[in-house]
């Protein structure tokens, strides 16, 4: 089946004209990749100057999004913390990646993120409202996710999980970029890419905890971005995922991108003094292809 | 229809109940705007909030204070509504009032023959002011419970709203999945017009519902039996304008000579009119319909009329004695409950809340916490708090919990039951303490991976740690998990691990109200945790 199959069966769903659930099964988009994985770092204060950096060596946003496409630029604000305290990917990473995505000519950018403390308060304190209220362009929108919009899907090669509730704009989006921030995580020791994923999820969450990394891996064969960046401006290095410690925050002002989502948590792990395979996720990802999590087989570029 | 003086019809001038009716709408349209505007609205400090109307109501301003102890700052205002009542009379019930508004537009569904001259039941508000200022004073606080405005407001907010919210989800979402696009390209516009305006941001959940709908349709009902029923026999507030009322300045006066006409009669909304004519100033809420149909223009309202018509309450003295008793009296029996040795441990109050006697001697039942609970934690309590604390907020941490950062219920509180608390200090007050039920905790029961309770836990320091131990599972494997461990120096008793436990069913932490700072009797043993610098 192929991606415009599967958007079929959304929609159909969706409109209640079909009872089976859309299933995901994309064989060709998993075939292991011949070229080495690349990825960029970059490092330096002015994060808007930072992104473009990043994104360069990448082949710029140009690269990912096309004129027309529906993208989705998925942050984390999941929780009631300020941009200081490392919760919350920085606003102002966001709004770059936002004003690149427009300027490439998206047909409209979507922003959201399903967050774990009050919504309203979440957008405002993590400066994410602040930040995207200055970008004056219609297509911009940043939004709280709405109840009915979240899809059933059938997760095919699911080995831990076999079906999720995901957010529709997420699958049905052309060019889905995923902007986490990376922290501490009590049982995951980190969270990064793909556990930034679940912010699409609807349902109860909580019961992808047991078994968390393969359920992440699983995750990542449905919700593939065209594009990670992580936010390691500062990282929480304690206390995670919501800290609220200043003292638990180290500012490293760098970010992180590539396009295989695996490499860029293997690669930003090694910010916390970890190693890739100290990350369930990461592995259980590499173990079914998704991705790459060999650094010294990961072209990286520091830019 | 009513006969139309002939007076009137000579005139220009605006009809006097213009403005009265002008005023209703007004004050209407206020208290509804507040309504909305009670929740967060992207600002820490809230803008607008709907207690300013629980802060001009005398009676509550009255029964807290009394309960107190001593006169409550916050709620200064109802002197002033008291002090316009000494001149004009009970102008608050006709002109402002939002109960006797919304009343007063449903009055079609009133009996024709329901015009209530009969004054049999007049007297029960007295009795029912009299016993609620009584038992406020010795320990039974149940203004809340009749109070219009708490009433009103209260369930709006536990019924009306998040009814009112499901109905609107309900129908567009049918609209989203099974409606055409061109229908959608109409509904999903006017959904999000609906919820930018009169919608609340999301569906919230309330116990007493039904309860709480169901005094406000009897209230409403009693329209069947006379118009205003409720503001003529029941309600303690006006009893305790009507009582102001008798010494008021401004006076109606009605016409003499008018044969068998009774239009005046026959009109007014409160029955204040007797046979005579003599209009009643512990009864009259200044509607001024019945200058209008006077034929003759014999109707007259002026300032002076003091010394004159000081009209008696037409009380049983022995009746009125007993309800004071009965307000005496109560209140002891609620101490030989078992209540009364042992509070319900569930018996959550939110952050800022005085201690248990003082919080609900003040708490006037309005609701406004729970409205503006934005991690939808406070709820109603039915009897765990006895029969004195129904409708008094209660964390019920399952379905909801207090959110770290947020300060609201302390703001909006209208009596100071909840002390409103500057972010810092609220972070700092315990209003429960978490414990683990280790048979259903997945970590420790199963051997399962879970943590979403640790991962929530908001403090700065975590109160929730967890320890990593190899434990064997249920299928006899030996597994490396992490189980979670409380410290209660650290935790505030917010409830978010109770709320967020993923297993179905009773949550396996489970918040108590054990180490309450407000309570030093309930102080948890030391464990020689610093807890906070």
């Amino acid at each position: 089946m192929d991606r415009r199959e599967f958007l079929r069966q959304v929609a159909l769903w969706s409109a209640g004209l079909s009872v089976s659930v859309p299933h995901f099964r994309i064989g060709a988009a998993l075939a292991a990749e011949s070229q080495p994985s690349l990825l960029t770092s970059a490092t330096g204060k002015d994060y808007q100057e930072l992104v473009d950096r990043v994104l360069g060596p990448l082949g710029g946003m140009g690269k990912f999004v096309r004129r027309g496409d529906k993208v989705v630029v998925k942050p984390n604000i999941g929780w009631d913390r300020n941009p200081g305290q490392a919760a919350n990917t920085h606003p102002l990473v966001v709004r770059a990646l936002v004003e690149r995505a427009l300027d490439a000519g998206a047909g409209e950018v979507l922003v959201f993120d399903r967050t774990c403390n009050e919504e309203r308060r979440c957008y405002v304190n993590s400066g994410m409202e602040d930040a995207l209220a200055g970008i004056k362009d219609n297509r911009l929108k940043f939004f709280h996710p709405d109840e009915r919009k979240y899809v059933p899907v059938d997760i095919e090669r699911g080995k831990a999980v076999s079906r999720l509730e995901i957010y529709r704009d997420a699958l049905e989006a052309d060019s889905y970029i995923n902007v986490p921030v990376a922290k501490h995580h009590g049982l995951s020791r980190l969270t990064l890419g793909l556990k930034n994923s679940m912010g699409v999820l609807g349902g109860n969450r909580g019961a992808m905890h047991h078994n968390l990394g393969q359920k992440l891996a699983d995750l990542a064969t449905v919700i593939r971005p065209k594009l990670t960046v992580i936010d390691a401006t500062r990282i929480l290095l304690n206390n995670g995922p919501q800290g609220g410690d200043l003292g638990d925050v180290r500012v490293l002002d760098t970010l992180v991108a590539s396009v295989d989502p695996v490499a860029a948590d293997a690669y930003a792990t090694t910010l916390f003094g970890l190693k890739p395979e100290e990350i369930e996720s990461t592995v259980a990802a590499y173990g079914m292809g998704l991705g790459e999590m060999d650094l010294t087989k990961i072209r990286i570029i520091k830019a | 229809m009513i006969f139309h003086g002939e007076a009137m019809k000579n005139k220009k001038r605006i009809p006097a109940y213009y403005w009265r009716r002008a005023s209703q709408l007004v004050c209407l349209a206020l208290f509804f705007f507040l309504f909305i505007r009670t929740d967060y609205s992207g600002r820490d400090e809230i803008e607008y909030a709907v207690n300013i109307l629980f802060r001009i109501d005398p009676l509550l301003a009255l029964s807290a204070s009394v309960a107190a102890g001593f006169f409550i700052v916050l709620m200064l205002p109802a002197v002033v509504t008291l002090l316009l009542t000494l001149i004009l009379g009970r102008f608050f019930c006709g002109w402002v009032c939002p109960m006797g508004t919304l009343l007063d537009g449903c009055h079609t569904m009133a009996s024709p023959q329901g015009q209530g001259r009969e004054r049999k039941y007049r007297f029960l508000k007295f009795y029912l002011l009299g016993f609620l200022l009584v038992g406020a004073w010795f320990g039974l606080p149940l203004a809340g419970y009749v109070d219009p405005f708490s009433i009103l407001v209260r369930s709006l907010a536990l019924a009306v709203d998040p009814a009112l919210n499901a109905l609107a989800t309900t129908f567009f979402t049918y609209t989203y999945e099974q409606a055409p696009a061109w229908v959608n390209g109409l509904t999903e516009p006017l959904y999000t017009f609906l919820k930018a305006t009169i919608l609340p941001f999301n569906q919230k959940y309330y116990d007493l519902t039904v309860l709480s709908l169901v005094i406000l349709l009897v209230v409403f009902l009693l329209e069947r039996l006379e118009r205003r029923f409720f503001c003529r026999n029941i309600c303690p507030l006006g009893a305790l304008f009507a009582v102001t009322a008798r010494f008021s300045l401004l006076r109606g006066r009605a016409g003499t000579k008018c044969g068998t006409c009774r239009n005046c009669r026959d009109v007014c909304r409160m029955g204040a009119i007797d046979e005579e004519r003599n209009i009643s100033p512990l009864d009259c809420n200044l509607c001024l319909d019945c200058i209008h149909h006077c034929p003759g223009n014999k109707i007259s309202f002026q300032f002076g009329g003091l010394h004159k018509n000081r009209p008696t309450f037409a009380l049983s003295r022995r009746s009125f004695v007993g309800s004071l008793a009965l307000g005496a009296a109560l209140p002891f029996f609620l101490k030989s409950r078992t209540l009364a040795r042992q509070a319900d441990p569930l018996l959550i109050r939110p952050p800022g809340a005085l201690s248990e006697e003082e919080f609900i001697g003040r708490c006037v039942r309005c609701g406004e916490c729970m409205k503006v609970c934005i991690g939808n934690g406070l709820q109603p309590a039915f009897l765990q708090g006895g029969l004195e604390g129904m409708f008094s907020p209660v964390l019920k941490a399952r379905t909801g919990y207090c959110e770290y950062n947020c300060t609201l219920c302390g703001q909006v509180c209208p009596s100071g039951a909840i002390r409103k608390l500057a972010l810092e200090e609220k972070q700092k007050v315990k209003i429960g303490n978490a414990c683990f039920d280790r048979n259903r905790c997945l970590p420790y029961a199963k051997g399962i991976p879970c943590m979403v309770c640790e991962e929530h836990c908001p403090t700065p320091d975590k109160a929730i740690k967890f320890r990593e131990v190899v434990v064997e599972n249920s299928r006899g494997e030996k597994v490396s998990v992490k189980q979670p461990y409380l410290v209660d120096e650290l935790c505030v008793g917010c409830g978010i691990c109770e709320t967020k436990c993923p297993l179905p069913g009773v949550s396996a932490v489970m918040v108590t109200s054990a180490g309450e700072s407000r309570n030093p009797a309930q102080a948890l043993p030391d464990t020689g945790n610093t807890g906070y610098p």
